[in-house]
């Protein structure tokens, strides 16, 4: 009797397990769908789009098209160039004042952390319109320097660093003060390298949200030279609006980088996102 | 009195230190604090200078902004007006229409994306294998950009397309979502949906993992099945994620802007018939297509607002999560 309770129970446990992986294998697939669709169709010749075919039938000609026709090869460089020079600007400025935040004492470090909790909330959306006057009145519209400059600096990412800051022991700092280091050695040389998971999570969270960014760069550039990948897409739409395979191709050549690095660094990406999901 | 007496009795116990030290020590001590302080602004001062130009000084100028008209031509000219485009504001039904769409968008939106966050969370941390297969499945949409999602899905959702095919099997008309007036909008809440729902999945996940088995193992000796060790362990236990996910997810939602701007295609903002206009798109649209960017602004002081409470709110709700 109570084996056979045992048994049924047993079996209901199975079926359980079936039914969680059943959901979580399907809605996956729901997920990852809509990206195998761009991908497949960007290889298909345009008059196949939407049928299958066989894996003979699909061809590179799509990524050529769009090649050819557009200046993708440029908007592929200012995207590099942008995010590369936001990331870099960014771990260097954030890193400084986290590390200012989290260790030194000097007066006006309380207001300069409140101001930096202060921002952190406001969306960009909300104070575009200044944003773009300020540009504007510089003379840096359709320019790389409109967006990097204004990008650099992050109250998130400032906040991010002064925690993993924060979370350092402080022997090793005060014994290198000792030993009659510097401040800025002891900021390099020790302090720096002991936070360089941080100090990553900053350079993907930094370079993801200036890769995708379409916002700020839809209204800085009006000039198809200083596009970057997220706005020239959007211009192929209206573009090639007949062509399906060949606005897929785009979306495939926009997403490819982001979602290669992202499953590179998994580890230290989700993690941290989970933390950021406030500022998203 | 007393302290003060014992205070002269310590410094005469210790005796008294020649001046020059004193004064050496002194100057020893300002250089060493004059140091860390250069050390410290030499830090904090390029970031600060940043934030206030191009964060704080913005945020001013917002407000300022909304309370002047600006010349169309010379950005430089601006007048004040008072109060007038609030005023104009209010009696807009443009811009009532923008805050009603994304109200909509919002209530559709945020309980959507929380509650199938949360079950696919649970069920994912439920099961023992491939879980982190699963979590990049959910999440590589979100890495996506917004523009790229959205022209995917654009083409699903065109007429004759997979998935507006595939709806209408449950009787919704196989037609362009995205250019119909009742469906643009449900097209933005599923595109949104999509992209958010592997990031609140990560959220409840960490939630869920701080969750004791002991708890678990204790409710199923108390004969609970697994609806009901869901509903008495883990939504209780998850409850300030909800709060968190809900009043985040509300901030956010409410900002929505690039999915509603590739929508609109090559067309007016806010396309079709203004039923994709967000409060976003609406002060998009007056500032950058109608040229008013003093009335734009008033609209960005709105949203400032919006987001300003709920960010208020969070913080009240979770006192506790730094």
């Amino acid at each position: 009797m109570t084996s056979l309770t045992w048994g049924h129970s047993r079996r209901r446990r199975h079926v359980a397990t079936w039914i969680k992986y059943g959901f979580l294998v399907s809605s996956s697939l729901v997920m990852i769908a809509p990206l195998l669709f761009a991908l497949y169709t960007s290889l298909e010749s345009p008059p196949d789009y939407l049928h299958w075919v066989a894996p003979t039938a699909l061809t590179l000609s799509n990524y050529r098209y769009v090649i050819d026709n557009a200046p993708i090869a440029r908007w592929y460089f200012n995207t590099a160039f942008i995010t590369v020079g936001v990331m870099v600007g960014a771990v260097v400025v954030n890193t400084m004042a986290g590390y200012a935040l989290a260790r030194l004492r000097f007066p006006g470090r309380t207001v300069s952390f409140l101001v930096v909790l202060g921002v952190l909330m406001v969306p960009l959306q909300a104070i575009l319109i200044p944003l773009y006057l300020l540009v504007a009145q510089l003379g840096w519209l359709n320019s790389y320097q409109s967006l990097i400059v204004p990008f650099m600096a992050n109250p998130f990412l400032i906040f991010l660093m002064r925690q993993s800051f924060v979370g350092l022991p402080r022997d090793i700092e005060d014994s290198a003060a000792i030993d009659g280091a510097g401040r800025f050695r002891t900021f390099l040389r020790i302090a720096v390298p002991l936070t360089m998971s941080g100090i990553a999570t900053q350079a993907v969270l930094a370079g993801t949200w200036t890769w995708n960014s379409f916002m700020v760069p839809v209204t800085f550039t009006t000039n198809p030279s200083y596009f970057v990948l997220t706005v020239g897409l959007n211009t192929l739409q209206s573009q090639f609006y007949t062509l399906q395979t060949v606005q897929m191709a785009g979306v495939v050549l926009l997403t490819v980088p982001v979602i290669a690095m992202f499953l590179f660094f998994q580890r230290l990406i989700v993690p941290s996102f989970a933390t950021a999901g406030i500022k998203g | 009195m007393k302290l003060e007496s014992l205070d002269h009795e310590v410094r005469t116990a210790r005796g008294r230190p020649r001046p020059v030290h004193r004064r050496a020590r002194r100057v020893a001590h300002l250089l060493r604090l004059t140091r860390e302080w250069l050390a410290a602004y030499s830090l904090v001062g390029p970031a600060l200078a940043l934030l206030g130009f191009w964060f704080i000084y913005p945020i001013i100028d917002s407000v300022v902004l909304s309370f002047q008209s600006v010349d169309e031509f010379h950005f430089g000219q601006r007048s004040f007006i008072g109060l007038h485009n609030f005023n104009q504001l209010l009696h807009d039904p443009a811009f009532s229409h923008s805050l009603g769409i994304t109200l909509f968008f919002v209530v559709l939106v945020v309980p959507a994306q929380t509650l199938l966050a949360i079950v696919i969370a649970s069920v994912m941390q439920s099961v023992g294998l491939g879980r982190s297969a699963f979590r990049t499945a959910f999440f590589v949409p979100y890495m996506t950009s917004t523009v790229a999602v959205t022209t995917v899905f654009m083409k699903l959702f065109v007429a004759g397309g997979p998935l507006a095919n595939f709806a209408a099997y449950f009787h919704v008309p196989d037609t362009t979502w995205y250019a119909s007036v009742q469906l643009a909008l449900p097209f933005l809440v599923i595109v949104y949906v999509y992209m958010y729902i592997g990031l609140y999945v990560v959220v409840f996940s960490s939630g869920l993992e701080q969750i004791p088995t002991s708890l678990y193992e204790a409710a199923e000796v108390d004969g609970a099945g697994p609806l009901q060790r869901f509903r008495y362990v883990t939504v209780p236990s998850l409850r300030p994620f909800v709060t968190f996910v809900v009043v985040a997810g509300l901030i956010q939602a409410v900002q929505i802007f690039d999915q509603a701007y590739v929508v609109a295609g090559g067309q007016i903002l806010g396309s079709p018939a203004g039923a994709t206009s967000t409060l976003v798109i609406f002060i998009y649209q007056q500032a950058f297509r109608l040229n008013d960017l003093g009335y734009g602004s008033a609209a960005g002081v709105v949203l400032l607002v919006i987001v300003f409470l709920g960010t208020v709110v969070t913080r009240r709700l979770l006192p506790d999560r730094s």
